[in-house]
């Protein structure tokens, strides 16, 4: 009788139950695009976020202060300590390996530059360019290109295979200008020739330097396997108050959640477990301001989810409101008859239950292609259709139907029947 | 035989019972310190003026309102010390409602209208269901919705519908009131057979020829009774 009398409700009031299922089904796209958008897009927000540059640094140890001066090193190469290139790959193995995007590691040198017209001595970095790491049966293309996008190469970079000394450089616009340095150009630089491959515009001090394959650095200043420090860019979790804690001083359940969650000083200190000798910090300017960004697109994205499940429990609260009014007599006659107020919910609820897990499933599905289109129209990048959505979605839409429902069924269930038979008596 | 044993046994028991209305004028007492008692197997007419307070009578007899002061037994039972939920049960099992009118679920067929009954009290029982139709010489319209059966055989549904938990207590509000004089005589004289058969039978009418079926009348004014005769003369055939 009980799935009789709930098919009667769905065929009789059909106009009704499309309107509420069409609010749940609005509410639901809604909420399902945002999630689709706001867990796929997230992680490329952060991707592209955390293509500006790194927020992780590892150095030495034991290292000394650099010393910089318009933003050029000229601390001695020969000073401080230095960190062992093929160590480097053990930071693809830390527990948020997945989440470490790009390693770049830097050996900064002064060096002999003799051109036709001149000799002078002039500060050279050491970089990867397209270095390719292997741990396994993975492999990464890594380097300082991937970690700074914004730079403008006028030619290639050089060739950076890690296997044989290179004879090729990039130079920085400001420096190639002053040197009258042009592409293919060949140079003399401490007594080994090279050639020009890029001129590179980075729109910092590094355009007054020499660009040159790592293993060229660690040979001209006689250390090879060396670098001075590492950037690294890791997809991180905005900081929250458990990560501004020191880890240090957290118990041993709290610790645990701190270094399995991708705070940029949790995966920080799991590259200093790493690399013994090492410091890792986090590059706070770069990775709070990433945090900032994420945290507001979120609670953007939430303010906007809310306000349509806010509609879609008003749409139904207002199509149950009306169906309890034009029900009256069969609740009355329900109540004559012995149904508790309990089964009277249970039919309504029930109903509802229904309605809101099709229009739920509908919106799933919108949702999702909703989200893929805006993936693609806005962020460029297609967001595939996420099967987690799915109970998320159908639970929120029975909750906020439900939710949304309940007054009018405790008007329902608080309906005399002896007021109501005698209504048209 | 003892004097106990040939007593009838009484089934309704009300005692001193009064029930008020508050609203916004002040409270309006609709029944005032009413004793009544009713025997099983009996059919008891209640009549008055609108205001007299039949309907909160019936309301109170029909377990679907408690009384503010004083007592009512049905079957034993005390239905002030009953919670909600026991008294939603008993009323299922103690009272059947035979309405003016009708209250059929519009979309249900005649059958599935008694098997309503029948899933509110227990179980439904469709054989148990058509034999209660058949009963009240329905048997053929058993698929029909109640907008494609007559006043006459809308009440006779109900009727069917009251009768099929086998209640004690049978509560008719104006029972023929909204039938013409060929429905009013099947319907009264199911009636009559019902309480033949042993069934208690509760009547709010303004039909006094229609009171003269019952064994006995209470008049109600304002709240109390005013008047109360047995009906000697109760024609037992039609």
């Amino acid at each position: 009788m009980f799935p009789r009398l709930i098919m009667e409700s769905f065929l009789r009031q059909r106009r009704r139950k499309l309107l509420a299922a069409l609010a749940i089904l609005l509410g639901t796209t809604a909420v399902t695009a945002m999630l689709a958008i706001g867990t796929s897009v997230g992680d490329k927000m952060n991707r592209e976020l955390a293509a500006y540059g790194a927020n992780i640094v590892v150095y030495p140890a034991a290292d000394t202060l650099d010393v910089q001066e318009d933003g050029i090193n000229i601390r001695p190469a020969t000073a401080g300590s230095y960190l062992k290139e093929a160590d480097l790959v053990k930071i693809k193995n830390i527990f948020w390996r997945n989440n470490i995007t790009d390693i770049s590691p830097e050996l900064p040198l002064t060096v002999t530059v003799r051109t036709a017209n001149a000799t002078q001595q002039v500060p050279a970095t050491g970089y990867w360019f397209h270095r390719t790491l292997r741990s396994g049966d993975e492999s990464w293309t890594m380097g300082a290109p991937a970690l700074h996008p914004w730079w403008k190469l006028h030619g290639s970079w050089p060739s950076d295979t890690g296997n044989a000394i290179p004879n090729e450089i990039a130079v920085g616009s400001d420096l190639a200008r002053q040197l009258h340095l042009h592409l293919g150009d060949p140079l003399e630089v401490q007594n080994q020739s090279v050639r020009v491959a890029g001129i590179v515009s980075t729109g910092d001090a590094t355009d007054r330097t020499l660009l040159v394959p790592l293993a060229l650095a660690q040979a001209w200043m006689g250390r090879p396997g060396v670098v001075r420090r590492v950037y690294v860019s890791a997809l991180t979790k905005p900081e929250d108050a458990l990560a501004r804690k020191d880890p240090n001083k957290l118990s041993p359940k709290m610790h645990d959640r701190w270094y399995c969650s991708p705070y940029a000083n949790s995966i920080a200190y799991q590259i200093e477990e790493t690399l013994p000798h090492t410091r890792a910090e986090q590059i706070r300017r770069i990775a709070q301001g990433e945090s900032t960004v994420l945290s507001r697109i979120s609670g953007l994205m939430l303010l906007v989810a809310l306000a349509a499940l806010l509609a879609a429990a008003l749409a139904v609260a207002a199509s149950m409101t009306t169906a309890i009014v034009e029900r009256r007599q069969e609740i009355g006659l329900m109540r004559a008859l012995g149904a508790t107020r309990n089964t009277i919910a249970g039919l309504f609820f029930t109903e509802i239950t229904l309605l809101a897990l099709g229009g739920g499933l509908l919106g799933y599905l919108l949702g999702s292609l909703l989200a893929g289109r805006i993936g693609e129209q806005v962020f460029g990048s297609s967001i595939a259709f996420n099967p987690m959505l799915l109970p998320a979605t159908l639970l929120l839409a029975v909750v906020v139907s439900l939710a949304g429902s309940a007054p009018s069924v405790w008007q329902a269930m608080k309906m005399e029947p002896a007021t109501i038979l005698r209504e048209d008596a | 035989m003892s004097v106990a044993a040939t007593r009838p046994e009484t089934i309704i028991e009300l005692r001193d019972a009064t029930r008020e209305y508050r609203g916004h004028a002040g409270t309006v007492r609709a029944l005032d310190s009413i004793s009544l008692s009713v025997s099983r197997g009996e059919w008891l007419a209640i009549m008055g003026p609108s205001g007299s307070g039949k309907s909160t009578l019936v309301n109170l007899l029909g377990c679907l309102d408690r009384v503010d002061a004083g007592s009512v037994r049905i079957a034993g039972k005390d239905i002030n010390t009953l919670s909600r939920k026991e008294l939603d049960q008993f009323r299922a099992e103690t009272v059947g409602f035979i309405f003016q009118q009708f209250h059929l679920i519009p979309y249900l067929s005649a059958l599935e209208n008694i098997m309503l009954a029948q899933y509110f009290h227990s179980m439904t029982d469709r054989k148990e269901a058509m034999a209660a139709l058949e009963r009240v010489g329905l048997g053929d319209r058993a698929g029909h919705l109640p907008s494609e059966l007559s006043g006459g055989e809308q009440q006779r549904v109900c009727i069917a519908r009251a009768l099929i938990n086998q209640p004690p207590v049978l509560l008719a509000d104006e029972p023929t009131g909204n039938l013409d004089a060929a429905n009013q005589q099947i319907v009264t004289g199911l009636l009559r057979s019902l309480n033949q058969l042993g069934h208690t039978i509760l009547m709010v009418t303004h039909d006094p020829e229609m009171a003269q079926m019952a064994d006995r009348i209470v008049e109600l004014h304002h709240g109390r009774i005013v008047a109360e005769r047995e009906v000697s003369l109760a024609p037992h055939t039609s």
